[in-house]
């Protein structure tokens, strides 16, 4: 498999003024195959929604490369490029409420892309949304009706059929699903799926829940505080993490099973996500780490493949 | 009559056929339609359901925090210790917010005062409620911080609610509900906004103080993982109606309603050996502005019968303290849902 | 509880509605409006303010007066006066001759807008005497009135006065004088009715009748209608009030549009663009905001220089739109740099949209609400600056009516004559308070969040 999408050592610095930086991104390089779906998990503050925004170009680059079929892509966007890459590079949104544009009907939300992009006559774009409103689980005659009279899952499916309708080949799901409700997440999921599978999309699954990420993707990487601290395949993080963040990260879900939960000593591991204003030196998960050496709280960690199994991992007991 | 009763008898608190309808410019929603639940002293009970099923409407206008108008309790009655509260705000010389039912929310930050310092908000009521001086308030509000959990409490406790985390508000949130030493701990999607390692956090603390002080706490989530972890007893609820109910145990490993299947089957699970497909329920819930006539659930129900579309089930209890509301229990059902259920895997 | 089939338990069929949606489909102005519709007090604010631009536009036609007409035998009338006259034959001098005295002060002839004529006989210790008019009763710590003739000379024993005599009831004093011609105590007073007369010629002069007709002497005839009044000049109350409405409502529609609209587009491109031009753009707003308003009406007033015959409304609509558009901006910027995170603006930057395209699909409907309610709130304050304007005398000029002028004409005769400042007053309250209550309204039913808080 080649690779589609490169991201080489990117950085994402937001500039806050009286010389304060946030390191929303730093240095982190990822690669993904065509048709590949990889999963990106981490807490809120850990960096995963602005990595793929800045991958799509809706933020700057502050150092760092992303390559799409081996073509750099620009450092900073303008409309031109937007329009451009467009055909090849959507994304679907996290909040469905605040995603579509209250003020327009379902047809011209979804429709907005063909308008954009080809100079078909209404009646054809009209067909297309239709086929495409189907396509997601919905009637072609909701296409005169307004966001707000649909429930959040079937505002998903509407910003699904948006990015979708230009056929784009690479895709950035960022949290799809973490605002709908269960009996609903797994309806999206399962779109997402049909679809992967019919138009042969590569996806960036951005997450925090890594039971769900592990159902959906083939590969997983793990984010913590602007730097990836895991990369491997999904199941194998999932069974057998080896950073002790992602292991902490998958014991503190609480599971489905009342037997398992009481027998289960308590997960919880001290402190909070350090704000990505003071980045601390060293590892950045050390001051929550339960396996914390004195080495970490000085050496930052690089994300080094391991030698046995497909996997990539920064932190220092592996090295 | 429908709720479900622990042997030893009287209830810390009863809730009886509660109906609560919204007035919107177009017509009636009915929020909550003919709810009962008891919760014991000490234990906890997790109300489940999907957003809109009127989980968190239900404590609400026990707590007399629903705005009336558009507001507005049909029927129903609230016993605390026997006595009524709802519509009432003082019961036995005692409010009952915060004094004797404290509060936790989903958002800490929009019930919180963002002009005063955390130390002084949680002192306010032991000074009004108590007639606690200023001093052995503030004494007392960092002895709560210190119980939730918040290091160098002290110093926490003289800075405003923007310097805390989202996690360490909910903290605060729990020290300033528990001040007044209340029996009754609601906490509404206390972690919904929160990381999973916080959410370890929060959950451990709530566990703690209700082994410490012998609470009953009343949790409402749609997590199914956290009710696992958390609760004793469960109630789940869909379109305004509690259509399971009973021990933890029961609900999830012998589930009789439909719903409370399909909401396990369409989670992830975590054994490596179980590949299978995530089944989503299709649908949505029914918008409770023009409820169906039949069972709420009948429109997404794979077991669906004529029956079901046309009148609502009754309560069946297959044991003592677990009933289903579900037609597949009536006599006259072909299919029962254990033969339903668990084909599979025969 | 009726029995149970077993047909009952049949499974449903399935191909049921799965997405059905029961709500009747709403953009988001009919929902809005639906909202609005709830709302009575906005409701009858919104019929008013309708009721106030069918006066304001199709008022002239109906009630086709002309505003600067003098009615000259009405003025300063409250509505609903007596306005019938009786013709009496032209003036003629008054013969005194043969007049008979010994009643002290009494009244000769007929009390008339003609003339009101008077005898009396010398007062004790009289060296002269002076005659005072009065609309009011004469009593102790009371004026006499104004005084209209004075005769240091005991033999002149008759006054005749006919000076712009009104349908009154005057009170006539008669003072005697002291060798200094100083004023003695012992007055008397007469209580004198006086009618409306009019001749003949008048009458034909002022078009209320036909040269041709054959009134006579004796008959009675009504005087032109004024359904509101007159004011001190004898002008028509309704009339003026109408143009008046026309001046008002002009500057405090048009200004508000103006600057809202000048606002509106400032404002998005500063929050679009944002960076360094955002900071410039909003310094020099704040600039703006910080000029004095009044100071500012005065020089814009001097340097347009108004010559005779001008209205001075033009002068006005500029200096309220370059003083109060900041407002806006500050508004609309805020709503624009919201607007800008959300998610739909990422999705239409994705599918290759153009800025324009942005800012006109995108940014500006979702600002629409706001900047209607700010419309609705800056109508009131537009119309209450214009009539405040007019009212200190920097405003319109004469005789250009507007609300404002005509309650700082009718202030002069607050006491004798109310109904000249209290119709515009009650035009500019009722118009300022159905904006106000139509704006609470316009903005409950666009923003439910706000409407959820109260």
């Amino acid at each position: 498999m080649s690779n589609l999408l490169e991201v080489i050592e990117l950085t994402k610095f937001f500039d806050m003024g009286r010389n304060q930086r946030v390191h929303a991104v730093e240095n982190v390089s990822l690669t993904i195959a065509e048709k590949e779906i990889v999963g990106l998990v981490g807490e809120s503050g850990s960096g995963k929604s602005t990595l793929g925004k800045t991958v799509l170009g809706l933020h700057d680059k502050t150092a760092g490369q992303v390559k799409f079929r081996g073509e750099v892509l620009p450092q900073k966007y303008e409309a031109k490029d937007f329009r451009r890459f467009a055909t090849n590079m959507q994304m679907i949104f996290q909040d469905p409420y605040s995603s579509l544009n209250p003020r327009m009907t379902i047809g011209e939300i979804v429709g907005e892309g063909l308008k954009l992009h080809q100079n078909h006559d209404s009646s054809i774009v009209r067909d297309k949304v239709a086929i495409w409103l189907e396509k997601v689980g919905l009637h072609a005659d909701h296409m005169s009706r307004y966001p707000h009279e649909f429930s959040g899952g079937q505002r998903q499916r509407i910003g699904i059929a948006r990015a979708m309708i230009l056929e784009p080949e690479f895709v950035v799901c960022d949290e799809p699903i973490s605002a709908l409700d269960v009996s609903v997440q797994a309806q999206v999921i399962n779109l997402l799926g049909e679809l992967k599978e019919s138009m042969g999309l590569t996806l960036l699954f951005i997450a925090h829940d890594l039971s769900m990420v592990r159902y959906v993707s083939d590969r997983m990487a793990v984010m913590y505080l602007g730097s990836l601290v895991e990369v491997g395949r999904a199941d194998e993080v999932y069974f057998d993490p080896k950073h002790p963040y992602t292991e902490v990260l998958i014991g503190s879900n609480p599971e489905p099973d009342p037997e398992l939960e009481r027998s289960r000593p308590s997960t919880a591991i001290q402190g909070e996500i350090p704000s990505p204003v003071n980045v601390p030196a060293g590892c950045r998960f050390a001051n929550r780490c339960p396996k914390v050496m004195d080495v970490c709280k000085s050496i930052t960690p690089q994300l080094i493949p391991l030698k046995d199994i497909e996997r990539q991992v920064a932190c220092h007991l592996y090295t | 009559m429908n709720s479900v009763k622990a042997d030893n008898g009287a209830s810390l608190l009863e809730v009886e056929d509660l109906a609560v309808e919204f007035d919107t410019y177009g017509g009636i929603v009915q929020a909550v339609r003919g709810v009962s639940f008891s919760v014991e002293k000490g234990k906890t009970l997790a109300i489940v359901g999907e957003s809109g099923c009127g989980k968190s409407v239900t404590v609400q206008s026990m707590m007399g925090l629903i705005p009336m108008p558009p507001g507005r309790i049909t029927s129903g009655s609230a016993k605390l210790k026997g006595q009524e509260i709802l519509g009432r705000t003082v019961v036995n010389g005692k409010e009952i917010r915060g004094s004797e039912i404290g509060m936790i929310f989903q958002d800490p930050m929009t019930s919180l005062n963002p002009t005063m310092t955390i130390g002084d908000q949680i002192a306010e009521p032991l000074q009004v409620h108590r007639g606690y001086s200023y001093k052995k308030a503030f004494n007392e509000a960092i002895r709560l911080l210190e119980m939730s959990k918040i290091p160098e409490a002290a110093k926490r406790a003289r800075q405003y609610p923007f310097e805390f985390s989202g996690g360490m508000l909910q903290r605060a949130m729990i020290a300033m509900a528990i001040a007044c030493k209340p029996s009754i701990l609601i906490a509404d999607e206390p972690t919904t906004a929160l990381d999973v390692t916080i959410q370890a956090q929060i959950l451990d603390l709530l566990q703690d103080l209700q082994r410490e002080t012998g609470m009953a706490v009343i949790l409402i989530t749609h997590d199914l993982g956290v009710v696992a972890r958390m609760a004793d007893e469960v109630a789940v609820m869909y379109a305004g109606k509690i259509v399971e109910h009973g021990m933890v145990d029961d609900v999830f490993y012998r589930s009789a309603h439909p719903y409370t299947l399909g909401l396990k089957e369409a989670m992830p699970t975590n054994d490596p050996s179980l590949q299978h497909e995530l089944k989503p329920i299709e649908g949505s819930p029914p918008d409770l502005f023009s409820p169906p006539r039949g069972c709420g659930y009948c429109a997404r129900c794979p077991y669906a019968m004529q029956i079901c579309n046309q009148r609502q089930p009754d309560d069946t209890f297959l044991t003592e303290s677990h009933f289903s509301r579900c037609w597949l229990h009536h006599v006259s059902s072909p299919n029962k849902p254990d033969q339903l259920y668990f084909k599979e895997e025969a | 509880m009726t029995e149970l089939l077993s047909a009952d338990f049949r499974p449903l069929e399935a191909g049921q509605e799965i997405h059905g949606i029961s709500r009747p489909s709403q953009s988001y102005w009919q929902d809005a409006w639906a909202r609005l519709k709830t709302n009575k007090r906005a409701l009858a604010s919104l019929y008013l303010v309708i009721g106030l631009i069918l006066f304001t536009v199709a008022g002239p036609w109906v009630w086709s007066v002309d505003p600067a007409q003098q009615d000259l035998d009405q003025i300063s009338r409250p509505p609903g006066s007596e306005r019938s006259a009786l013709i009496v034959a032209d003036y003629a001098p008054w013969d005194t001759e043969g007049l008979r005295f010994g009643e002290g002060l009494t009244l000769v002839g007929e009390a008339t807008t003609q003339s009101v004529r008077l005898k009396w006989d010398a007062l004790p210790g009289a060296n002269g005497h002076r005659v005072y008019r009065n609309i009011f009763p004469v009593g102790p710590e009371r004026s006499y009135g104004i005084p209209r003739a004075e005769f240091f000379d005991n033999s002149v024993v008759t006054f005749e006065d006919r000076l712009d005599l009104k349908v009154l009831t005057y009170y006539y004093v008669l003072v005697p004088l002291g060798p200094q011609g100083e004023l003695l105590d012992n007055y008397e007073v007469i209580e004198v009715d006086v009618h409306r007369v009019t001749t003949v010629l008048e009458a034909i002069d002022q078009g209320l009748i036909e040269e041709s007709s054959n009134l006579q002497i004796g008959d009675a005839l009504n005087l032109d209608w004024h359904p509101l009044g007159t004011d001190y000049l004898g002008r028509d109350m309704l009339a003026r009030l109408m143009a008046g409405a026309r001046v008002s409502l002009f500057i405090g529609i048009g200004a508000p549009f103006l600057f809202v609209l000048f606002g509106v587009i400032y404002g998005s491109i500063a929050g679009f663009v944002g960076g360094r031009v955002d900071q410039l753009m909003m310094r020099f707003a704040d600039f703006v905001v910080a000029l004095p308003f009044l100071l500012f009406m005065i020089l814009f007033k001097i340097s347009f220089g108004i010559g005779p015959g001008e209205s001075g409304v033009f002068p006005m609509l500029v200096a309220m739109v370059v003083l109060m558009w900041p407002a806006t901006s500050r508004l609309v910027r805020g709503q624009i740099l919201q607007i800008r995170e959300q998610g739909y603006i990422h999705a239409s930057q994705l599918l290759g949209a153009p800025r324009r395209y942005l800012i006109l699909r995108h940014m500006i409907p979702n600002t629409l609400g706001v900047v209607l309610v700010t419309i609705t709130f800056a109508i009131p304050s537009a119309i209450f600056t214009e009539a405040f304007l007019s009212f200190i005398g920097m405003g319109v000029a004469p005789p250009t009516p507007s609300w404002g002028s005509m309650s700082n004409e009718g202030i002069k005769t607050m006491l004798t004559t109310p109904h000249e400042l209290i119709f515009p007053a009650l035009f500019i309250s009722i118009t300022v308070l159905a904006f106000n209550l139509l704006g609470d309204g316009l903005r409950d039913a666009l923003d439910a969040r706000m409407r959820n808080q109260e």
